[in-house]
């Protein structure tokens, strides 16, 4: 094995460890220790893997190292499913940023859940879930990657429903999983199909030793297909394994479960949202882009875009300060999904990254606000808060201007938010434009995205200038605020600094090694096809940022949409609440605040028609089968008194009858038995007539002895 | 060895005498846990013997003359299939006369019986001579039939006799198989009925366009009858939830943990390898039954307030896993189906506990009158995590395996193989809604864990006491066993795998088993 991979290997397992650790002796030995054990063992662990990322991007590597392979499940003759790690690029890439985030996460929760009754149980939690999250990206088989797949789906019921004692936490908890769960119904069923049609080649990386990608060429060779005319099949498994990321990363129509999540305490909310959970959707897409065919891609682009513009449209009328930053999540793993989708591959996981150092950031601000607010949520209540938390305002704005994208025009010089988002938007117009089958509705690819990117500086700019301009609206909670303990401002500042800087760390080029890798293994086995998406998309695409085609569309964006928001939110919400009065626009607040009624219809539909559902088959259970067995029972009782009766009456019958006529002719004959010598004299004589009268008849009558 | 395996069957018997001679109670429940230990040991020595001889099919077996008019032997044997049982059934025997420590209503007759069983049980797994397995098999409703009819809830004369004829009923389909046998497998042998089960596999007289062809879908049926009911699969399940709910906790253990899984090895060991070619000409019907199953059993669980009915249910649910996975006739199926019958017998027996823990204490079950219970006992509600989350399938824990293993080779079936050319889109079907076993499952063990667990705990917990060490080990030990074989499940298929080939390739010949496996 190489070194590398132990690193990744061993910096990997180490939260494992420490969760162990705290989950058996958290509570005895550490204490109140138990949370800086576990920071220290993810500082550790972030520190193997910047190790390793250096030592990668020195190396050379052109091909990614999978030489650790463990045969896990059995599958028949000699073969296996296999458990393994994947290294490459993407990999060493997610594996620094995930463990550096979790490991400002960590120190920023020793300060946010100080005093907690459960504290070690929490840190547990957290490098558990950092654990499931390292196996995802780390994962060399679907297989695998379902395993951690699903210990984050366990680990994110633990710390979204970590304050269990009351009722919301239990609700979202169980929502998220079960949310999750039907997103990997779909997984399974299109793993079922990809097992069936490939057995245990279902590795995922495009290995040149024979890896999923060769088989599937050869598999669909064999079937008489090609990769420009591909079968329903590999589509249909394409969408399958999607569902599973619809699932994680909350996209429409599984996203429900994402701002209820909110109930767990607020750095679980920073972390979900950024490098852990939804994150491992996006990285799942794109882990099986080469099986993805055009009809996933569409697919795919279509749920990102929907799910991009509905949260955007949500995420502009909540007034719950975590309710607007879950919603911008949503909006920008819509991003991400739809980049994918539309063939920019690199920029859809470099907006993964990107997105996670400024939405943990955000996350981290909104809990030190939450916190010096006294757990008011409601950004009502809030405003003038950047005095009394000067850091918390400073940070939370320069996320704000990431996430807008802020950039100076017609320069190359922006915010990381930037760079990541202007990709997607340029592949999604490409894309739009190469969709000529889908005639006017294609334009919908771009426009939405392009919309969008004038809506996100907007509504952050409100949830912004709400809760730190202006006057304060409540003075008691105003009076009462004050600026986080270190351990929550440090990481804060960290990540806020690498939100404006992420983009000069060499990710991009990163990810483009993993893409570049997996392209040309595609031109190995399917000549002729650069990718699965229409020519022309991807080629646009990546020869570096292009800022002047996009940046003329959007490039004025945060400007103009960051002071309106300021403008218009700076003094509450006296002006938009006029505005939502207005006929078209109070209809269209209504839905968006109401969610769209999601919630509502899946309550109905599914929820209820569920349990109702449940009703009934237990009382199928019941009343139906249940009834039929015991009426089986009751008929062979009443066929066994049937029969009784027979036997008592019938055959009895004829026993007694018989015994009867026996003893009848016995009182017959004992009357005949009266004991006198004269009468038995009588008897003797009358019978010896009747014999001799006999005997004479049969002797004289002729034709009597003739008889036989 | 020969001599310790039947030691190991017979042990039990020879003690639970004992037992009922001892003077006092203390004394007997020693010995009944001694013996359960012994015979642990002996499962265990067997094992070990089993995997350094580098045996791979059947192995220590040995046969005497018993009945010598109609050539039935007393013969004992191991393989792959039933050696991972033989140990399932001693580890959790260990455990479960720990959770009889308890009982009071007379101790000694409850321990008797239950040495009994064991005997039986054993026998079942052990025996390599069908009439002798008839034999093992029908005695194991005695044992069981007085111990839910004595030491059960107040339904329990009902729950009881219940189980009795449900299961005899489908024995009484079984006998008939045995007379069909005792007729006409002299034509193969050409003088005496055979009854030994390895050979007894894929005879050409019951293959199709054989002599008995007809006759062998009969006898299919009549064998699948027989041990459904044992599995149990919907529709011939409701004996039971009965039986759970009225059986005092260790035998609701057993019960769901040892004697539930007779039906699915019967159904490897003689439904499916006596009758191959009816099977698949059947196989849809069985699968479709097993998904009807999975689904139902899920549903009927998540109505249920009563908490060990939920559980009997969910029994029932994952056990259609197992009919599924033996019904698609795929190597992934099979090894996933018995895989599923481990797991389920180290979850089912350990979710079981965790109801009789609470239970004990509470003496009621319904699920809407408890709550907080991990806040009350944060162990026990640590444990129950593990043992709820395991019956799910997770990941890392031993229900996955199993399931996850049926599901893959459900689909594996649409590559023809041994379904048939056209049964792709039966296939899918299936394949898509015993997928949704998965959402319903989390549906109902997660509302359950809720309403069970979270919250605050009540004040009436107030005077219950607290889980005592013997309980907390009998959990630990069953929850350390969930991660065992979730994340090592080789420690199973290394001692199946040679067995399960062997037997795939008896039962379709090799050709087709291997491009099944390749996926066509």
């Amino acid at each position: 094995m190489h070194t590398i991979e132990w690193l990744i290997v061993i910096a990997s397992l180490l939260p494992l460890v420490s969760s162990m650790v705290n989950i058996f002796f958290g509570k005895k030995v550490l204490r109140q220790n138990a949370g800086w054990f576990a920071a220290g063992v993810m500082l550790v662990s972030f520190l193997l893997s910047f190790v390793a990322l250096v030592m990668w991007m020195g190396g050379g590597h052109t091909e990614p190292l999978t030489n650790l392979r463990i045969n896990w499940i059995p599958i028949g003759q000699g073969k296996y499913l296999q458990l393994g790690v994947l290294v490459d690029g993407l990999c060493v890439g997610m594996v620094a940023m995930v463990t550096f985030i979790s490991t400002l996460v960590h120190v920023y929760s020793v300060g946010y859940m100080a005093g907690d009754k459960r504290f070690e149980r929490f840190f547990a939690y957290l490098s558990l879930f950092t654990f499931s999250m390292l196996g995802i990206v780390t994962a060399n088989s679907i297989m695998q990657l379902f395993v951690f797949w699903e210990l984050v789906g366990l680990t994110s019921y633990l710390l979204i429903g970590f304050w269990f004692e009351k009722r919301g936490p239990q609700l979202a908890s169980k929502k998220a999983f079960v949310m999750n769960r039907v997103g990997d119904m779909g997984f399974l069923i299109g793993f079922g199909i990809l097992f069936y049609k490939l057995g245990e080649s279902i590795l995922l990386p495009p290995v040149s030793g024979g890896g999923m990608f060769e088989a599937i060429a050869k598999q669909i060779t064999a079937e008489g297909y090609s990769f420009t005319n591909p079968p329903m099949w590999l589509t249909a498994a394409g969408i399958g394994l999607f569902f599973g990321a619809i699932g994680k990363s909350a996209q429409f129509p599984l996203h429900t479960w994402l701002p209820d999540a909110m109930e767990g305490p607020t750095p679980v909310s920073s972390i979900v949202h950024s490098a852990t959970m939804v994150a491992a959707g996006v990285y799942l897409t794109a882990r099986i882009y080469p099986i993805l065919t055009p009809g996933a891609h569409l697919f795919i682009a279509t749920i990102g875009l929907i799910t991009l513009v509905m949260a955007a449209c949500m995420a502009l009328v909540m007034t719950d300060i975590k309710k607007v930053l879950a919603y911008s999540t949503l909006s920008q793993l819509g991003y991400m999904i739809l980049g994918l989708g539309a063939g920019a591959y690199s920029f859809a996981l470099f907006h993964l990254i990107t997105h996670a150092f400024f939405k943990c950031c955000l996350f981290q601000c909104s809990g030190s606000v939450i916190h010096a607010a006294h757990h008011q949520q409601d950004m009502r209540y809030y405003g003038g808060l950047k005095d009394k938390l000067p850091v918390t305002a400073a940070c939370y704005f320069i996320c704000t201007l990431a996430i807008a994208g802020a950039s100076i025009p017609f320069t190359n010089i922006a915010l990381s938010g930037y760079y990541s988002k202007d990709g997607i938007i340029a592949g999604a117009v490409n894309y739009g434009e190469a969709l000529s089958s889908l005639g006017a509705w294609a334009n919908l690819f771009w426009i939405g995205p392009l919309v969008i990117a004038y809506v996100t500086p907007f509504y952050m700019a409100r949830s912004f200038a709400l809760t730190f301009l202006g006057r304060p609206r409540d003075q008691h909670l105003y009076d009462n605020a004050h600026e986080a303990p270190w351990m929550m401002t440090v990481p804060q500042v960290c990540l806020a600094f690498l939100a404006v800087f992420a983009a000069i760390f060499p990710f991009l080029s990163l990810i483009n090694e993993t893409r570049e890798y997996m392209v040309s293994l595609m031109g190995t086995f399917a000549p002729g096809v650069q990718v699965w998406v229409q020519p022309g998309t991807e080629s646009a695409m990546h020869h570096g940022y292009h800022p002047v085609h996009a940046g003329l569309l959007h490039g004025f964006a945060w400007i103009l949409c960051i002071g309106a928001g300021v403008l218009m939110y700076k003094d509450g919400m006296t002006i938009s609440s006029r505005i939502v009065r207005l006929p078209v626009i109070h209809q269209l607040y209504t839905w968006a605040h109401n969610k769209f009624y999601f919630d509502a219809l899946y309550d109905v539909c599914f929820v209820n028609a569920g349990k109702l559902l449940a009703a009934f088959a237990a009382g199928f259970d019941r009343l139906f089968i249940d009834k039929l067995v015991n009426l089986a029972g009751s008929i062979t009782v009443v066929g066994a008194m049937g029969s009784g009766w027979v036997d008592r009456r019938v055959v009895d019958g004829i026993v007694n009858g018989l015994a009867r006529f026996a003893q009848n002719c016995g009182a017959l004959l004992r009357l005949v038995q009266v004991g006198r010598v004269r009468a038995y004299v009588m008897v003797m004589f009358a019978t010896a007539v009747v014999v001799t009268l006999i005997v004479m008849v049969i002797t004289l009558v002729p034709g009597a002895s003739a008889a036989p | 060895m020969t001599t310790m395996l039947n030691l190991m069957i017979f042990l039990p018997l020879i003690a639970g005498i004992a037992v009922l001679a001892m003077p006092s109670r203390e004394q007997a429940k020693w010995l009944t846990l001694g013996t359960s230990i012994v015979v642990l040991i002996m499962s265990l020595i067997i094992t070990a013997g089993y995997i350094s001889d580098g045996a791979s099919g059947l192995a220590y077996y040995n046969e005497v003359t018993w009945i010598q008019a109609i050539n039935v032997k007393y013969a004992t044997g191991v393989d792959g299939l039933s050696l991972p049982l033989v140990v399932l059934t001693t580890a959790l025997s260990v455990l479960i006369v720990l959770a009889s420590w308890n009982v009071e209503k007379a101790t000694k007759a409850f321990l008797a019986l239950y040495l009994f069983l064991m005997t039986a049980m054993l026998g079942v797994f052990l025996a390599m001579d069908l009439f002798l397995f008839y034999v093992f098999f029908e005695v194991s409703l005695l044992p069981m039939y007085f111990l839910i009819g004595i030491w059960g809830g107040p339904r329990k004369e009902y729950a009881a006799i219940k189980f009795f004829i449900y299961t005899l009923a489908g024995s009484i389909c079984l006998l008939i198989v045995m007379l069909g046998l005792f007729f006409l497998t002299p034509q193969h042998t050409g003088g005496e009925p055979l009854w030994h089960m390895i050979e007894l596999q894929n005879l050409p007289i019951f293959a199709e366009g054989g002599a008995y062809y007809g006759w062998a879908k009969v006898f299919f049926w009549l064998t699948l009858i027989a041990f459904a009911v044992k599995i149990p699969a919907a529709p011939l399940h409701t004996w039971l939830p009965d039986a759970h709910v009225e059986a005092p906790t260790p035998i609701s253990m057993i019960l769901a943990g040892v004697l539930l899984k007779m039906g699915g090895y019967a159904l490897m060991r003689i439904t499916y390898p006596f009758f191959p070619d009816a099977a698949q000409a059947f196989w849809h019907i069985v699968a479709a039954l097993g998904v009807f199953g999975i689904i139902y059993g899920a549903l009927c669980a998540m109505a249920q307030s009563d908490w060990k009915k939920l559980v009997a249910y969910s029994s029932v649910s994952h056990m259609g896993y197992v009919t599924l996975g033996i019904a698609v006739l795929t190597t992934a199926g099979f090894y996933g189906a018995y895989f599923q019958m481990i797991a389920h017998g180290i979850t089912s027996a350990m979710m079981f506990f965790m109801v009789g823990v609470v239970y004990e204490r509470a003496h009621h079950r319904e699920i809407n009158r408890l709550g907080g219970m991990w806040l009350k006992w944060p162990g026990y509600g640590g444990w129950s995590l593990v043992c709820f989350f395991a019956g799910m399938g997770l990941p890392g824990m031993c229900g996955f395996i199993g399931e996850i293993m049926v599901l893959l080779g459900t689909f594996e079936a649409a590559g023809a193989g041994q379904v048939g050319a056209n049964a792709a889109p039966t296939v899918y079907t299936l394949g898509i809604l015993a997928s949704s076993g998965v959402v319903l499952t989390a549906g109902y063990i997660l509302w359950m864990f809720q309403r069970v667990y979270m919250g605050q705990p009540r004040p009436d917990y107030d005077h219950y006491e607290p889980v005592n060490a013997r309980e907390y080990a009998i959990m630990t030990v069953l929850g350390i066993a969930c991660f065992v074989f979730g994340i090592m499940p080789k420690l199973v298929f290394n001692l199946t795998e040679g067995t399960f080939d062997h037997l795939l390739n008896v039962i379709w010949p090799v050709g087709q088993v291997a491009t099944a496996a390749l996926g066509g």
